[in-house]
């Protein structure tokens, strides 16, 4: 709290349905990303480096490993005296009873006193499950430079894209007049990237008022962006250029991983002033044995690579075996391939096993296969 | 009943050429994420030794900035604790730069220590062991100071700068001398101790006294007349690195999968610092085979029975044959090298081959561009 008065607060509550077996028993936050990362690593990470020293995680949906995951702050430096990382479940309280974050405003409003603990200035909302690199300070900036009452980052995106998300139109300064959530005709392209920086007096006494509030949804888009509109306030758009993906598909979470393999890959996760960090693995640099072949490819330590691996991202720990081919693939942590095995645009998840020459995905399926279970190989 | 770790540095009759130059041989990279040290500090926080010293002779900047507070090598960050002590040689000659001069100058650190017993480690030598367990037999075998050693066939053209224990049949320790190379079956001197903190004491004050040269192998070999020196056999791999031929060999040896399993086991990790580079990345034209590669890496051209440090850069059309290629080091495009040890940071660019033989590795400065 020192650095900047800001104080960020990760929603982390979603489980991610569309992603299915990848999110039945961990939160989509916690789904790994990237070959040694996971995606909550990418909001905490930009906080780190952004001087942010406090964050709140709000979790609900399967929060075990997610909860015992955020709360090692160390892992992103967020353990210095006033510094941390706090995991904050629903929980019941004296004067309510336990009730579940019923939106994203609703799950800070029944956290306004661990709020006012710090009694910041600023508070910086985020989504725990996008991926991206940002300085929070420069949008911070700005946010004060503008005198605004509330910001929100916007990230241009085609306009036959435009209906799937929310919409700011704003004026020629970025001043938000309108917010459109999934319009059917989109009057502009900026999408809501779910980043919002308010000065947390005016919010608080809002977010007061929409707890009591029966018709409310208790949401960001839904109802407090649309009533600070219609109280006029003063609402800025932050117009953020670079890599941001929400990953709410197998299909899009493969494409995020294959975005890592682009010569110049946008999300650059090579930058040395802005790293990325994660939980750090003990183990092994990664082996490539005699009979390997290993082109366009993001590989991490842990893996033991005998076969073939051709346009796919491998994590942590995976191991393929003599002869295996994989191809156009994104495999999770501990995976195991026999050997033979014939792996094509597929995502394999976290510890599964394909035996021997067994075949899974195929080259010209219209989505990606998911593999969740293991799959039996010849005796 | 808990021991003290002692990590012990490098002897001035022990020198790497080119690498020892920038820092201890404790400090070397190691099979491209981990530093030679990483070996004898995650033995013993796998031990269960939580108050480690760790004693640096000379250059100790990189050392230091590896070990920081400790905290990556999984000891208890309240109850146990790594404690850095410098010699404090005043530099005249290196010659009384030993061990001994380094206890002596810290001697009531160690005094201080709770811990009843101590098991000394060197930092240059690769291997892994349960200290608690040596620790037991050496409790139960009653003996006064138990010394841990590898047999070896090939002396004669190895371990030319270590120790070797003369035995007797019961495993007593004879004596210790030099491998002088001239025999091939010999006993090597793990330069690993484990005896009572009081004894510890009493042989460094007596040494001390003695000659302001000795070393503390000085002095066990002189005490082995009086006292009960026994020897332990270690099993599993081994690697002393103290030249630049023994430390291309460690890591040459461990690219192969099923010897590195002798070092390493899931149950027994070895800590490191992490640097939270990311995944390696390989492009269309890559070629790799028979290598060890850690993450952070650029990797275009061919590798072949190499080992690649943290963040090196492997331009198109570079080939890297049997060589050990430390961390951030890049190699340019359509350079060829073989057999070389680059050191860190390290371009390759102008030159477009380097080639030595396996017998006698080449070595490329640390930052150097060629």
């Amino acid at each position: 709290m020192n650095q900047n008065n800001m104080l960020a607060m990760i929603l982390a509550g979603g489980r991610g349905s569309r992603l299915h077996d990848l999110t039945n028993k961990v939160a989509k936050p916690a789904v790994s990303y990237g070959g040694k990362y996971r995606i909550v690593d990418f909001p905490l990470s930009n906080c780190a480096n952004s001087g942010i020293d406090v964050v709140g995680v709000l979790t609900q949906y399967e929060s075990v490993l997610l909860n015992s995951y955020v709360a090692a702050g160390r892992r992103w430096g967020l353990d210095a005296k006033d510094s941390g990382v706090y995991v904050l479940p629903p929980r019941e309280k004296a004067d309510a009873n336990l009730d579940v974050y019923r939106g994203t405003a609703d799950a800070i409003s029944q956290n306004i006193d661990f709020i006012d603990t710090y009694s910041p200035e600023y508070i910086l909302v985020l989504s725990g499950d996008h991926i991206y690199k940002m300085n929070y300070a420069k949008m911070l900036a700005e946010h004060k430079a503008n005198n605004a009452d509330a910001t929100i980052a916007v990230i241009e995106v085609p306009f036959k894209e435009a209906s799937r998300f929310g919409i700011m139109n704003t004026d020629e300064e970025g001043h938000i007049i309108e917010f459109e959530e999934k319009p059917a005709n989109p009057k502009s392209n900026l999408a809501s990237m779910g980043i919002y920086i308010f000065n947390w007096k005016p919010l608080r006494k809002l977010l007061v008022a929409d707890m009591k509030n029966p018709d409310s949804n208790h949401d960001f888009g839904k109802d407090i962006i649309p009533q600070l509109l219609a109280d006029h306030k003063i609402l800025y758009a932050y117009k953020f250029k670079g890599y941001w993906k929400d990953v709410g598909t197998i299909d899009s979470l493969w494409e995020a991983n294959m975005d890592l393999l682009d010569t110049n890959n946008e999300l650059d996760l090579n930058d040395p002033t802005w790293k990325i960090y994660t939980e750090d693995a003990t183990t092994l640099p990664h082996y490539i044995g005699p009979g390997a072949s290993i082109k366009r490819a993001f590989v991490t330590q842990g893996c033991i690579i005998e076969g073939e691996v051709k346009n796919s991202v491998l994590f942590t720990g995976v191991e393929i075996g003599e002869g295996a081919k994989i191809i156009d693939s994104v495999l999770m942590p501990g995976v195991k391939v026999e050997a033979g095995a014939v792996v094509q645009r597929a995502l394999v998840a976290d510890g599964v096993k394909i035996g021997k020459e067994a075949v899974v995905g195929s080259a010209d399926s219209e989505h990606i296969e998911l593999v969740a279970k293991r799959v039996k190989g010849v005796e | 009943m808990k021991a003290l770790g002692i990590v012990n540095f490098s002897g001035n009759h022990i020198w790497v050429k080119g690498l020892e130059e920038y820092r201890p041989i404790g400090a070397f990279s190691f099979l491209g994420r981990y530093r030679v040290i990483d070996f004898p500090i995650s033995n013993m926080s796998n031990s269960g030794i939580d108050r480690i010293q760790v004693y640096v002779r000379r250059k100790p900047r990189s050392l230091v900035e590896h070990l920081g507070t400790g905290r990556h090598y999984n000891i208890n960050s309240k109850r146990g604790r790594l404690h850095i002590l410098f010699s404090e040689s005043k530099g005249d000659n290196d010659l009384y730069n030993t061990d001994i001069a380094a206890f002596s100058a810290n001697l009531e650190c160690i005094e201080r220590s709770h811990n009843p017993y101590v098991v000394i480690a060197p930092s240059y030598m690769v291997y892994s062991a349960d200290f608690n367990a040596l620790l037991e037999n050496h409790v139960q075998s009653e003996a006064d100071i138990t010394l841990l050693y590898h047999s070896v066939d090939n002396a004669k053209e190895a371990f030319l700068n270590c120790n070797t224990l003369n035995l007797n049949r019961q495993k007593g320790v004879l004596s210790l001398e030099q491998n002088r190379g001239n025999a091939k079956n010999r006993n090597i001197f793990m330069d690993t101790y484990i005896m009572k903190k009081d004894l510890f004491i009493e042989l460094i004050k007596k040494a001390k006294n003695l000659s302001s040269m000795y070393t503390l192998t000085d002095i066990v070999n002189n005490a082995c007349e009086e006292l009960d020196v026994r020897g332990i056999p270690h099993r599993g791999y081994f690697a002393s690195i103290t030249d630049l031929e023994s430390f291309y060999n460690a890591n040459m040896d461990l690219i192969d999968f099923k010897r590195a399993t002798s070092l390493f086991d899931t149950e027994w990790p070895v800590y490191t610092r992490t640097n939270d580079s990311c995944p390696t990345q390989y492009f269309e034209t890559a070629e790799v085979k028979s290598s060890v590669v850690s993450n952070g890496c650029l990797i275009e051209g061919t590798l072949e029975n190499s080992v690649i440090g943290r963040g090196c850069i492997i331009k198109k059309g570079a080939v890297v044959r049997n060589s050990v290629i430390l961390p951030g080091v890049t190699i340019g495009p359509d350079v060829t090298i073989d057999c070389q040890v680059v050191d860190k940071n390290a371009k390759i660019i102008h030159a477009k081959e380097i080639i030595s033989e396996p017998s006698n590795p080449g070595y490329i400065r640390r930052e150097d561009t060629i």
